[in-house]
């Protein structure tokens, strides 16, 4: 099943690639239909997920079936080295509380991005074959459960990357995706190194050989003692952890490491956008959860503070950039960094409401951030300009673009009925509840202020008031005395058409029904959540006894 | 499930309903759907009133409480802490069954008054749609059984208001004031979130009845210094939203709004909220805390009145003297008269709001001229709007007989006994209070006989060149001033009514006689006594000894003795509390006499200089002009907060982005191209050194090969003689060596 929803684009990439450049349509309908197919399984998923399994670790003698579902495990390489032992190699997935609602949101996302993609003119074969590549490596990571299949997904999805940003992308589109490309490569390096230095490390308890399954990783007791990363060589252990964690935290992306994502932002297609902002970004942060810390626990117990005055001043740092930024997507890049912070904070409080608050966040910012940039889009489609002092009073004009607009503005200053409310306040209730971070989270509330400037005043100045002199749109009366506007070559509809309504509902209504009710995407990850934190927690006990 | 329960769900539901119906349909409906509006508050009116009547008359008991909750987030078995939920739920007491009535009457007569006076404007129906989302959101705050569900609803209230304030969005000044107040306000909750932080870090709950336990029972582990934090942070909620010192700039901007929309939320209920909430987090507020909340509260109600006094627009003047009652009522709970405090939020909610409909009424039928310099001689024009706005500013003023009187005389009189308790400077906070009465009479004086008495003075308004399109509209119309249609003018007489003493005592001198102050009690301190407080208040704390055995003894005559028992006896719990009552019940008499004599001081100046123009206004600014124009520019807190905080944020602002771009990213550009230079050397070394080295060894072999070839012949005799060179040579070799 999972090996379906991940493999589903890759079949629709073939379909492609046999298909000729001028089929545009048919091109676009194939990914659209193996996007839904992917939505489909995602939800008959979601369906059988039972959401007391734990996850995060491996039960009785490392059988993972009974903690994990949907789990799928074969020999992928096997190489006898003779007496260097055998490289060990699996195809394993599955999934748990921290993966499922990532493979939901991903699952929504590339429907959106199909979606919003409906546009795209220029070479759509190639578009769409490198859109499809992506969306598979995407889904691939969340699912991964080895950690060498896990570094495959997540290089795979840096070319795709590389090239809808390079070619697809605004006039400085090939600074943008080099810096892209080379710092996230930059990171990989740091984990390819980890990941070498944890599977001579590891050693599966079924087999007894060294493995690269992530779930024996995080069981202690399965580290090698005198190995590299055994569990006295506290040294090693922390240069891991932090190499980790900073190929992580390129992606997140955090401060100091956070500038190739407004320059990404601002060159990239809106899909694309939608994509980076929706699921890219939560791929670092659900590496860490993952990875880092359960796999080095006593690390991240010691750094805890440090990450999360990482996510402060994510937090307050992003939010006074955004509330400087004249283009409209530069400010939304800004407002990720801002709160992808909370995510960061929400970790470092190492208990379950600050990290489910950050699980939650991740999925809310996922649907939100989405739901701006395709906003930002919209606009841009038709004014070929995201400068926010060049419009003015649109609200009297466009009131259906406004209200979407105005709904995706107050989730994402964490209005409470909306999604991101929600998962703020578990942010901030588990870092105050964390004698360590509590002081950060006192610091932070201050992003909550910042939040709602920098977007209160956008709104202000793009929608309300009257039309600026140098407004870029006109405004003429109909014979019935109607004012209507213009925009300089737009055909389509002013307000907001048909597709766009397609792409902006559902995540409206999502947003709205999360706000009100969050068990249904909350209540997949508490148990997973207490899982994690009983294993970050108890390490150190351990090892004080 | 208890009917009452189902009864306040349904009431709450009602106009979210509405709300979600009418901004999708509103074009498509009859009237656009004006009546669905009214009709779903109407319904929840009539439903709160069963509530109130059952609860507040039927059970007539201070201390009846049902609760109802659900599960609303499970988290499990958490490590640490065990099973965790987080709850949702209703409370319902005599606090919230009045608070219910209050929102919802005065929100459906906003309503009915909004169908005449919104009648014709653009954005009708989307009006009356979010007339709903502020009535839902205000319900929930009121039926809120704990701090998360209260927060939620603030910040929703927050929303409407939001979008209430800029509903004339055109207008550069409502888009401004809209973002103004939820800025504002949001400060205030980001304290308020704060606070509630810290309580849930102690006992992993939000609810109000867990919290208030678990501090009672000694689990507040921080020390008492956090749960000072914790109420003056809870506390900044209100000062953000009851719109108090610091943060008071919003509301007079707010009148932006249109004024059935200032009535309803930014006079009567919405800013109310701020009062209701530290009313119910009464019992855990520290005595630091309440001292904090008595100085911000007093200070406010004395500053907003110095400059309600200067101000021209009627709605500006209303709209400080809200903030200087909303001042009064944060004092009384700071000072411990909590009954009154809570009192004087329902008497005021009524006659404000009366007088902002009023003032609509006013401005309605004066075609949009909110200047009161322009206006005069209405009184026989509109004799209903006159009469009216009368009862409710002399309720507002505090004269005897009026709703106002009482509850206002109860709290300065808690004024008095906390000054008699605490003694020394805290005379200050009465003296502020009695001040601020002073100068409400004054104002009110002064905006009734500009609007009402004298001549019309609408010609004299200087021509205004800007203005031409309202002038022509106006002379559309003619100057004629005339009264409003009855949709506008019931809901005036029925709050007019309502600012009547009978409506909550039968003795108009003393509400506590009254069924209102029976209900309403001041709750018991949870927090533990230091002891302090004690030897502080000895004297105090003995006669209020004999005090409650005489009211005991008293009580034994009355006829509800079970529940005065109860009361009486926890009285003896709190020392502190037992001696600010007694020491009331002493001012009670000497605070009548007292703000009398302001009053009657107050509308004789105003009467003096307005009415006879004994004095003239403007000549005696001119004489104390600092004075005036600190008065006038609302003490100049607008241009004090622009020039530090706004401008400071902006310049940080800006500076963070210079850095982001030139430092943090101008290091990765250098990186980048620092890494490309060395590529670049790097190349040429390549070129130069490593190639460099390959082509001299093919050089050198070349060289060779070369000199080589020379010998390569290919002739047999060369060969031959090569040969024979090298056996010779060999030979030689051989021999000699």
């Amino acid at each position: 099943m999972l090996s379906l929803i991940v493999f589903l684009p890759i079949i629709a990439f073939f379909l492609i690639l046999f298909l000729p450049g001028a089929q545009k349509q048919a091109i676009r309908i194939i990914s659209l239909v193996a996007a839904f197919a992917q939505g489909v399984f995602s939800l008959i998923i979601w369906q059988g997920y039972d959401s007391t399994k734990p996850g995060i670790i491996a039960g009785e003698s490392g059988n993972v079936h009974e903690t994990f579902q949907f789990v799928e495990r074969f020999d992928w390489i096997n190489l006898e080295f003779g007496r260097f032992g055998t490289l060990n190699i699996e195809y394993f997935m599955g999934v748990d509380g921290l993966s499922i609602t990532m493979v939901l949101l991903t699952a929504l996302i590339s429907i959106i991005g199909v979606i919003s993609s409906w546009t795209i003119q220029k070479q759509v074969k190639g578009y769409f074959l490198l859109y499809n590549l992506l969306s598979t490596a995407m889904m691939g990571c969340f699912v991964a459960l080895d950690f060498f299949l896990f570094y495959v997904f997540w290089e795979v999805m840096l070319l795709p990357m590389y090239f809808l940003i390079g070619i697809w992308g605004g006039p400085n589109r090939e600074y943008a995706a080099i810096k892209f490309f080379l710092y996230t490569l930059f990171g990989s390096v740091f984990m390819l190194l980890v990941l070498i230095g944890l599977y001579f490390s590891v050693i599966d308890p079924a087999t007894g050989n060294h493995t690269f399954n992530m779930v024996a990783m995080v069981d202690q007791a399965n580290y090698i003692p005198g190995s590299i990363f055994g569990p006295e060589n506290s040294l090693w252990r922390l240069v891991a952890f932090v190499a980790l964690f900073v190929g992580f935290a390129i992606k997140v992306p955090m401060f100091p490491f956070h500038t190739w994502l407004p320059d990404a932002h601002v060159e990239a297609p809106t899909p694309i956008s939608v994509i980076l902002a929706g699921v890219l970004l939560k791929l670092g942060t659900y590496g860490m959860l993952r990875i880092n810390f359960p796999f080095f626990p006593e690390v991240f117990q010691d750094l805890a503070f440090v990450i999360g005055v990482f996510g402060a001043i994510n937090i307050i740092y992003g939010a006074l950039c955004a509330l400087a930024q004249l283009d409209l997507k530069k400010m939304v890049a800004y407002s990720s960094i801002s709160h992808m912070g909370y995510v960061l904070l929400g970790m470092a409080a190492i208990n379950t409401e600050g990290m489910t608050g950050a699980l939650y966040q991740m999925f809310n910012h996922g649907t939100i951030t989405a739901m701006l940039f395709l906003l930002v889009g919209v606009i841009y489609d038709r004014s070929h300009s995201r400068q926010i002092e060049k419009f003015g009073g649109l609200a009297s004009y466009m009131p259906a673009y406004t209200f979407v607009l105005t709904l995706a503005f107050f989730a994402s200053l964490g209005l409470p009925g909306l999604s991101g409310f929600i998962s703020e306040a578990f942010v901030f209730v588990g870092s105050f509840s964390s004698e360590v971070t509590r002081p950060l989270a006192i610091v932070s509330v201050l992003g909550i202020v910042f939040g709602a400037a920098y977007l209160l005043w956008s709104l202000q100045r793009m929608f309300l008031g009257k039309r600026r002199e140098d407004a870029l749109y006109e405004v003429h009366e109909d014979e019935h005395g109607n004012a209507k506007i213009h925009f300089h070559d737009w055909k389509g509809s002013n307000d907001l058409d048909l597709r766009e309504y397609l792409m902006l509902a559902p995540l409206a209504i999502i947003v709205v029904i999360l706000g009100v009710y969050p068990m249904p995407i909350l209540g997949l990850m508490t148990s997973s959540i207490n899982q994690l934190v009983e294993v970050v927690v108890s390490y150190t006990s351990f090892a004080m006894n | 499930m208890d009917t009452l329960i189902q009864f306040s769900i349904i009431a709450l539901l009602l106009p979210l309903v509405s709300f979600v119906f009418l901004i999708f349909t509103n074009k498509k409906l009859p009237r656009e759907g004006d009546f669905i509006a009214a009709g779903a508050v109407g319904v929840s009116l009539i439903l709160s009133l069963y509530i109130f009547f059952q609860v507040v008359v039927g059970e007539y008991n201070p201390d009846y409480s049902l609760t109802w909750n659900f599960t609303w987030i499970d988290f499990g078995d958490v490590p640490g802490v065990g099973p965790l939920q987080i709850k949702m739920g209703i409370l319902i007491d005599n606090l919230t069954a009045i608070m219910l009535v209050v929102v919802n009457l005065i929100s459906f007569l906003v309503h009915v008054f909004s169908m005449g006076y919104m009648a014709g404007d653009k954005y009708y129906g989307r009006f009356f749609a979010y007339l709903g989302i502020f009535t839902f959101s205000m319900l929930g705050i009121v039926l809120a059984d704990n701090l998360l569900a209260i927060y939620i609803f603030w910040e929703l209230v927050g929303l409407s208001s939001y979008l209430l304030i800029g509903f004339f969005f055109e207008k550069d000044s409502a888009a401004n004031a809209q973002k103004k107040a939820f800025m504002t306000n949001r400060i205030g909750d980001i304290g308020m979130w704060l606070g509630i932080l810290i309580l849930y870090s102690q006992f992993h709950t939000f609810g109000y009845e867990e919290i208030f336990q678990g501090i009672q029972d000694g689990r507040f582990t921080m020390s008492e210094g956090w749960l000072t934090a914790a109420g003056i942070l809870l506390f900044c909620g209100c000062i953000g939203k009851s719109a108090q010192f610091p943060l008071h700039v919003w509301l007079p901007d707010a009148m932006e709004g249109p004024t059935p929309v200032s009535a309803l939320i930014h006079a009567a209920t919405m800013v109310a909220a701020g009062v209701y909430f530290v009313a119910r987090i009464f019992v855990l507020l520290t005595v630091d805390a309440l001292h904090v909340i008595a100085i911000i509260g007093a200070f406010t109600a004395f500053m907003a009145a110095t400059i309600a006094i200067t101000q021209h627009d009627i709605k500006r003047v209303l709209a400080y003297s809200t903030v200087s009652q909303l001042g009064y009522m944060v004092m009384g709970l700071g000072v411990g008269a909590f009954a009154p405090a809570f009192f004087h939020l329902v008497t005021h909610a009524f006659f404000k709001a009366c007088l902002f409909l009023g003032s609509g009424a006013v401005i309605h039928a004066a075609h949009h001229e909110q200047d009161m310099r322009w206006m005069g001689g209405l009184r026989t024009k509109m004799p209903w709007t006159f009469a009216t706005f009368t009862i409710a500013m002399l309720a507002l003023a505090g004269l005897p007989l009026t709703s106002g009187f009482m509850s206002k005389d109860a709290i300065l009189a808690g004024a008095l006994g906390f000054a008699a308790v605490e003694g020394g400077l805290y005379y200050l906070i009465p003296a502020l209070g009695f001040t601020a009465a002073l100068m409400t009479a004054f104002y009110m004086g002064r905006q009734m006989w500009l609007v009402f008495f004298g001549e019309n003075r609408a010609h004299l308004k200087p021509e205004d060149p800007h203005d031409d399109h309202h002038h022509a509209h106006d002379d559309h119309h003619g100057h004629e001033v005339h009264e409003v249609s009855w949709e506008m003018r019931l809901p005036l007489v029925i709050l007019a009514a309502l600012s009547i003493f009978f409506v909550y005592s039968i003795n108009p001198l003393d509400g506590a006689k009254g069924w209102f102050l029976h209900v309403i009690k001041t709750p018991n301190t949870v927090v533990q006594s230091t002891g302090d407080y004690h030897n502080h208040t000895e004297d105090h704390a003995k006669a209020s000894g004999l005090f409650i055995k005489e009211a005991y003894a008293e009580s034994k005559s009355d006829t509800h003795t079970e529940s005065h028992d109860a009361e009486h006896a926890s009285v003896f719990s709190d020392p502190r509390q037992a001696a600010i009552d007694h020491a009331t019940h002493d001012a009670h008499y000497m605070a009548i006499a007292f703000s009398s004599i302001m009053l009657l001081f107050g509308f004789g100046l105003a009467y003096v200089v307005y009415f006879k123009g004994i004095i003239d206004p403007d000549k005696t600014a001119e004489k104390i002009k600092p004075l005036y124009l600190y008065s006038f520019n609302k003490w100049y807190w607008d241009e004090i907060y622009d020039a530090t905080i706004i401008r400071g944020s902006f310049m940080l602002s800006n500076m963070m982005a210079w850095f982001d771009k030139n430092i943090v990213d101008g290091m990765v550009n250098f990186v980048g191209s620092s890494s490309k230079w060395f590529a670049f050397k790097n190349g040429r070394f390549d070129q130069l050194v490593v190639d460099g080295a390959v082509n001299f060894t093919a050089f050198i072999i070349q060289f060779f090969g070369l000199v080589f070839r020379k010998i390569q012949t290919g002739h047999v005799q060369t060969y031959v003689a090569l040969a024979l060179v090298a056996i010779i040579g060999y030979f030689v070799y051989f021999f000699i060596g």
